[in-house]
């Protein structure tokens, strides 16, 4: 029996506009979804479970409001629920995630991580590394399709020269790609089941970020853009997008 | 998603349990990604495409209000958050898991035998089985009571003699409860695919509801074994219990037509440039789109009290009565303001506008017309019934 874990993130909706508010990002009014290449991470495990057997944990790191990604996330299967959550923590820097995160992996024993890419808010991409480095597990980034074995893991991984299938053994941590698999969808059987879930939280968790954050501000506006109209203007359009955008 | 932003002004979310959120969530996002890039293909053919049959029960909203057999026991609130997301999706959607729960499951959860409950309601919650509901004859809509299909006991099993009209699901179900007149007392009869003497012809050349099967069911000396009659009711009590629930449902299904076009009506207002500005800058848009505003909101309130009243078992038929005719009146008017909006635009199945204008006049129309729903709120008021002239 394998115990398997996956990482979740909650994010802001990749649809939702961003306001940054006295210099912090406003997210009062934003919808909040599973980061979606952790779907992908979900649907691993699940997978991982039904080919050879065990128990998958869903993972996350934030307040009580990030328990809706957990349950989501019970609702389409996972077994167990941890959410990690120090009320003295505010701003957290990706050494104090991976280091959180690395240490409920150990509490519960797992032997193989599963991870989205990258997170759809920071785009960092460096959560599954980092949680790698600090176990000393070898980690697999970018994993568009997996075969399970029960101490082991064949994995595909896009490269420059085409895709290489990489064979493991665990303990390993996968970060998950789009394309890697199809995310099931969740049921009314399993959203009862996560209305009743408990979710363990872990609170005494030491971690404590090595920079601190000074203040946010938004991208600078993009330039208007300009409109031509006549065909006497061709020339032109043509000149400026080869010589200024570049695109021909 | 697709973008969808569903219109709540007055925070109904902040009402529903976390588990009706994630119901809604879950039969949303399902619409977005399976019903809206396929749904004016669907039309076009003419067709109920049968891989949502396979998902509505894989995601288990069929019968969802039901206990037992297979069902969940959802909340009401629940089933109507269904029934607006499939119906956002389109009319046609909606009546296919109306008739389905509330039509053709209901019947045989309240009235069947134990027998009958454990043998069809499992299937049917899965989809594997569909569901069709017969009362409306070719001469007698508004007027059940009068039908003319009967059922005659010929000692081992009964013979059922008659058609039916306007039939959901008729050509695609495997079985059908169907209304008839035994000894001059209206009794409720399973009747399966394949026996002897039905038939189901499907009813072409809609304007209305073309993403939906709609059929005859047609009764020639057809054979009834003894055990597929409902024992637990007689009379039009069956019908219209079951006519609650699916009124009940539509209640809450056209708002999710009326979310639809008002999300985009505004879409298009907000980039459709005119005289160098937006549409939506002009008061008389502006005006359009508040009135649009103005009507969903009372109407997700009405239903929203409507929901609790039926999980509180504190309701009257006739406050469902108002409510679905209220919401598709809502529905419909707002689905010709948004046309209006779109402009010539508005025509074209580019857009989602005229396929829901078209589907709620039939809405209008099914589950008690907005006339008959008018005289049972008269009768109430009054306490003078004006359906006949036996006053």
């Amino acid at each position: 029996m394998v115990e398997i874990a996956v990482l979740i993130k909650q994010v802001p909706d990749t649809s939702a506009k961003i306001d940054v508010r006295d210099g912090i990002v406003d997210l009062s009014s934003v919808k909040w979804i599973t980061s979606p290449y952790d779907e992908f991470a979900i649907e691993a495990a699940l997978q991982h479970k039904e080919s050879v057997g065990g128990t998958v944990t869903a993972i996350t790191l934030g307040p009580e409001s990030s328990e809706k990604s957990l349950k989501d996330a019970k609702a389409i299967g996972v077994d167990n629920l941890v959410r990690i959550w120090n009320d003295g923590w505010s701003y957290m820097d990706s050494n104090a995630v991976q280091s959180a995160l690395s240490q409920a992996v150990s509490n519960i024993g797992a032997t193989v991580v599963y991870c989205g890419k990258s997170a759809a808010d920071t785009g960092a991409g460096s959560t599954g590394p980092g949680v790698a480095q600090r176990l000393g597990w070898p980690s697999l980034s970018n994993i568009v399709g997996i075969k399970y074995e029960s101490e082991s893991l064949e994995v595909t991984q896009p490269g420059p020269n085409g895709q290489s299938i990489i064979g493991v053994n665990l303990p390993a941590l996968i970060s998950c790609d789009k394309g890697m698999n199809e995310p099931r969808r969740a049921n009314v059987r399993g959203i009862m089941m996560a209305k009743k879930a408990t979710i363990e939280v872990l609170a005494d968790i030491h971690s404590n970020s090595t920079i601190s954050m000074v203040g946010h501000s938004s991208p600078p506006e993009k330039p208007p853009g300009k409109k031509f109209e006549g065909a006497e203007n061709v020339p032109d359009v043509v000149k400026l997008l080869r010589d200024e955008a570049n695109i021909i | 998603m697709d973008g969808y932003e569903a219109v709540d002004f007055y925070d109904i979310e902040s009402q529903l349990t976390e588990e009706e959120v994630m119901i809604r969530d879950m039969v949303r996002e399902w619409v977005s990604e399976e019903v809206i890039p396929n749904i004016e293909q669907a039309c076009r053919d003419g067709l109920f495409p049968d891989k949502w049959r396979v998902e509505l029960g894989e995601m288990g909203v069929l019968g969802a209000p039901l206990k037992g057999y297979g069902c969940p026991g959802l909340s009401y609130i629940a089933y109507g958050l269904i029934c607006q997301e499939l119906e956002r999706g389109d009319s046609g959607l909606r009546s296919f898991a109306s008739v389905q729960g509330s039509l053709a499951m209901y019947p045989i959860w309240d009235f069947g035998s134990e027998e009958q409950k454990n043998h069809y309601l499992p299937k049917m919650a899965t989809g594997e089985w569909v569901g069709c509901f017969g009362l409306t004859e070719p001469d007698y809509g508004s007027n059940p009571g009068d039908m003319i299909t009967r059922a005659t006991d010929e000692g081992d099993h009964y013979l059922l003699n008659g058609a039916k009209m306007w039939i959901t699901n008729g050509t695609i179900a495997d079985l059908a409860v169907v209304w008839a007149k035994l000894d001059g007392v209206i009794r409720g009869f399973i009747v399966e695919k394949g026996d002897e003497g039905f038939t189901a012809p499907e009813m072409k050349g809609k304007h209305s509801l073309k993403a939906s099967v709609t059929s005859e069911l047609v009764f020639q000396d057809c054979k009834i074994p003894k055990d597929r009659i409902l024992p637990n009711v007689k009379g039009l009590r069956g019908p219209f219990s079951c006519l609650n629930n699916a009124r009940y449902g539509i209640s809450w299904g056209a708002i999710g037509a009326a979310q639809a076009c008002f999300h985009s009506a505004k879409e298009y207002a907000l980039s459709r440039i005119q005289f160098d500005h937006p549409i939506a800058s002009y008061q008389l848009v502006q005006n359009k789109l508040s009135w649009m505003l103005r009507e969903i909101t009372k109407g997700q309130l009405l239903a929203l009290d409507l929901g609790k009243k039926k999980d509180d078992g504190n309701w009257i038929p006739e406050h469902i009565s108002l409510a679905k005719m209220n919401n598709v009146d809502m529905a419909l008017e707002i689905a010709r303001i948004a046309r209006d909006i779109h402009g010539a635009n508005g025509i074209l199945d580019e857009y989602c506008i005229m396929r829901h204008m078209a589907n709620l006049e039939s809405v209008k129309t099914y589950e008690g017309t907005h006339d008959i729903h008018n005289l049972i709120l008269g009768r109430w008021i009054t306490g003078i019934q004006s359906f006949t002239r036996e006053i």
